[in-house]
């Protein structure tokens, strides 16, 4: 028996204590896992954003809208290879009116060799862009809405007047994690005929392919610069600086939620600490024991930093085993579903799941260090005499 | 009864273990407490915005101003229903509106965000009486000037009396003023003048909302009647109070919901560490519990005596968390309102409820912390534990 089986062996002593320890701090691991993964998912539209798109919408605000005739100038500007347009449409389902999910008008065509991780069958691809009314639906908002191909859905207008009918022309799955599965594409032609005159012919915003990621700087530049002098300036962005301002707005909440980490940290090193310094209370005769055989001081101390490595250990193990097939199973699927305009792929980071092992024992050293350089203060004698 | 003063005197002894899980308590109460203080200064920023003999007016279908259009011919019609006002000099106590949203660079980060902007009328100050202009002057009307609220002037580059910021290409807009709204949603606001802001954002014959004061908040069934019945001007009428709860409802159960989800993670760690102390309590405690029965305390006194130890025990923590929660009353927290996609400025609102619920929160946790090891103690058999 080494020095290291003793310290190993010393978790086992006692159990009831052990467990309860071990269970408190894999909670905290749990949740300290899951804030991590809010954190990493909200940043993943800036994480996996596509390096060669950029967006442009209207200077002032994203509630102005472009006049069409800017999409043919810019599919004329140079490194330009591909561009479509947008609008928001705002329409809700009449049956849930809470259900929130994202509604976009498109040019079918060229929506899809924009947006190529929107992946549809081709027979579907068709019917989307040869059906005025046609709707593509993304997989997860197709299942929660209770549609498929073939069916007719109406939705309650609120910034187009009215209400409108789709067939569902097809569903697409998304082969790219920053791409919500939630949204709801119709056909740009189809919702500007709806609208009266003195608003037709407006597009709330354009998203351009271009040859050369490498030139996205360039090319923001030199659209904004073709619209100078144009009666409504255009703001353009990469995708990936574009999602970055969307998350600069949930800054305060991010932030928050960084602090909520450190206290979880905080708390778990209570649990930790109070553990360690009960077994060493308990056992201070015993430290005078193994001193008089031998010992020495920093033997004491590893004892019980080890052991306290340990219990954060197996604690951590727990810890991510619980997470996992919960986040993963769980709460994930079901913020994705319900939430993908925030949270397109809510999964573990293995980031984060190593980050929340390598705290449990690092947290488990902190907690063990002043209770051992107390323990290692002691004389023999002290140790020895000392009663409870 | 066992006097208290042995309960306190025994958490005096193990200063390090009292304090280890008082601090877990107090962490998690701190959470907790502070998650509903800023429940509360959402539902207070927004509940303020809304006075009960107030109407709005928006276009059939939108669920805030900014996808709301109320057209020039139907202003007229609404300010003119019976059961509008009079102003002393016979015209209707009433304004129409127009909402926009700017995107303005954020100062301190390099991160753009939205603010919304309004734009009002001449009698804006006559129809919201609590609107008081705290610095500089009001904007005069065409003069191409602006006031900001108190809550977001100077978060934002130009939004600063003295400096100006661009509505539209080469239009810019001077701050010419603060105003104060006591804490309402409209502190996080641009006022401006109505014609300015729709020839800026192309809507002129436009606005987003009507809002009307009744004779008396009774007169608002038949107001909503007379507008609603009218199906060819599209239009609906809401009572202001019911207008912003709708609004603040999003972000007040987000922010109170993450709230909840984290606190109960939280407690089930600080539960946990209340009981390994309990429990190592009653362990290291057996010869006195012995003695005490010996005395002639009965079971049940054994049983309580230690359950108001765990209590007491949670409480130290529950006071400090508490304490250190209200130290939040000096943060201000921006964070977006869903409704509109702009930012509010938000603060934590300390009440005596929060404060108190904090506090019963941390007893019931020593009071579930507690229960089985008191159930330990309280069973303790009397000869066993005398002789050691």
């Amino acid at each position: 028996m080494n020095v290291v089986t003793i310290a190993v062996r010393n978790v086992t002593r006692n159990k009831f204590r052990t467990t309860l320890t071990v269970i408190g701090v894999a909670v905290a691991i749990v949740a300290f896992v899951m804030l991590r993964t809010v954190v990493a998912a909200s940043s993943i539209a800036v994480d996996f954003a596509a390096k060669d798109r950029v967006a442009s919408r209207h200077k002032v605000s994203f509630v102005m809208s472009l006049p069409r005739h800017y999409i043919d100038t810019l599919r004329n500007i140079r490194g330009v290879r591909a561009a479509t347009w947008a609008n928001w449409i705002g329409a809700k389902d009449p049956r849930d009116p809470d259900n929130f999910f994202a509604t976009l008008a498109v040019d079918p065509e060229s929506f899809l060799v924009v947006y190529d991780e929107v992946s549809v069958s081709a027979a579907e691809r068709e019917a989307f862009i040869h059906d005025r009314q046609g709707a593509l639906i993304g997989d997860v908002l197709a299942r929660k809405l209770g549609v498929k191909v073939g069916d007719r859905i109406t939705l309650q207008g609120t910034i187009y007047p009215g209400d409108f009918t789709y067939h569902v022309s097809g569903i697409y799955r998304a082969t790219r994690k920053s791409f919500d599965r939630s949204t709801f594409l119709v056909h740009w032609d189809y919702m500007n005929e709806s609208l009266p005159e003195a608003r037709r012919d407006q597009i709330g915003w354009m998203v351009a392919r271009i040859d050369d990621p490498r030139h996205a700087a360039d090319i923001t530049r030199l659209i904004d610069r073709t619209f100078e002098n144009e009666d409504a300036q255009t703001l353009s962005m990469s995708e990936r600086a574009m999602n970055l301002s969307f998350m600069a707005m949930f800054s305060a909440v991010l932030g928050a939620l960084d602090v909520v980490s450190i206290i979880l940290l905080g708390i778990l090193l209570m649990i930790l600490g109070n553990t360690v310094a009960m077994g060493v209370r308990e056992r201070t005769n015993e430290y005078g024991v193994l001193r008089a055989m031998g010992f020495l001081p920093r033997h004491v101390v590893f004892f019980i930093v080890s052991e306290s490595i340990v219990t954060g250990a197996l604690a951590g193990v727990l810890g991510l085993g619980i997470s996992y097939p919960f986040v993963q199973l769980g709460i994930g699927r079901w913020l994705e579903e319900n939430m993908g305009g925030m949270f397109p792929y809510f999964r573990i980071d293995p980031v984060s799941a190593v980050a929340a092992f390598g705290f449990a024992l690092v947290l488990g050293a902190i907690a063990a260090v002043l209770p051992a350089w107390r323990a290692s203060r002691l004389t023999v004698t002290d140790a020895l005499r000392r009663q409870d | 009864m066992i006097p208290l003063s042995y309960n306190f005197r025994s958490l005096a002894v193990r200063k390090a273990t009292t304090g280890a899980t008082a601090g877990g308590v107090a962490l998690v109460v701190f959470v907790f407490s502070s998650a509903q203080m800023l429940a509360q200064g959402v539902e207070r920023t927004l509940g303020k915005s809304g006075s009960d003999d107030i109407a709005i007016v928006l276009s059939r279908g939108a669920d805030a101003e900014l996808s709301s259009n109320v057209d020039q011919a139907s202003i007229g019609l609404v300010k003119a229903a019976r059961e509008v006002r009079q102003r002393s000099g016979g015209t209707p106590d009433a304004v129409a509106e127009i909402v926009g949203v700017l995107a303005l660079d954020k100062v301190g980060t390099t991160g753009i965000s939205n603010v919304q902007v309004r734009g009002v009328e001449e009698s804006v100050y006559q129809f919201r009486p609590t609107v008081h202009v705290s610095e500089g002057r009001a904007a005069r009307p065409g003069a191409d000037e602006a006031v900001v609220g108190a809550s977001i002037r100077g978060r934002f580059v130009g939004l600063e009396v003295g400096q100006s910021f661009e509505i539209r290409k080469n239009r810019r807009v001077h701050v010419v003023g603060v105003f104060e709204d006591g804490g309402s949603s409209f502190e996080s606001e641009v006022w401006t003048d109505l014609d300015l802001v729709r020839s800026a954002f192309g809507r002129q014959a436009l606005v987003s909302s009507v809002r009307v004061r009744l004779r008396s908040p009774a007169d608002f069934d038949a107001f909503k009647r007379s507008i609603e019945e009218n199906r060819q001007l599209g239009l609906q009428a809401i009572a202001e109070p019911k207008y912003y709860a709708d609004q603040s409802e999003g972000t007040a159960t987000f922010v109170r919901g993450l709230g909840f989800i984290i606190a109960f993670f939280f407690s089930i760690g600080a539960m946990i560490g209340a009981m390994i102390t309990m429990y190592a309590a009653v362990a290291n405690r057996s010869r006195e519990i012995g003695t005490l029965r010996a005395l002639g305390f009965s079971k049940l006194n054994i049983l309580v005596s230690f359950l108001l130890e765990a209590i007491a025990l949670a409480l130290i923590g529950g006071a400090v968390g508490a304490g250190a929660s209200l130290l939040m009353g000096f943060v201000r927290f921006s964070v977006i309102n869903f409704a509109s996609w702009s930012e509010i400025v938000f603060t934590f609102v300390p009440t005596v409820v929060i404060v108190g619920k904090s506090v019963v929160f941390a007893g019931v946790m020593g009071l579930l912390g507690g229960f089985f090891p008191a159930i330990r103690a309280a069973r303790v058999p009397i000869l066993a534990a005398l002789r050691g």
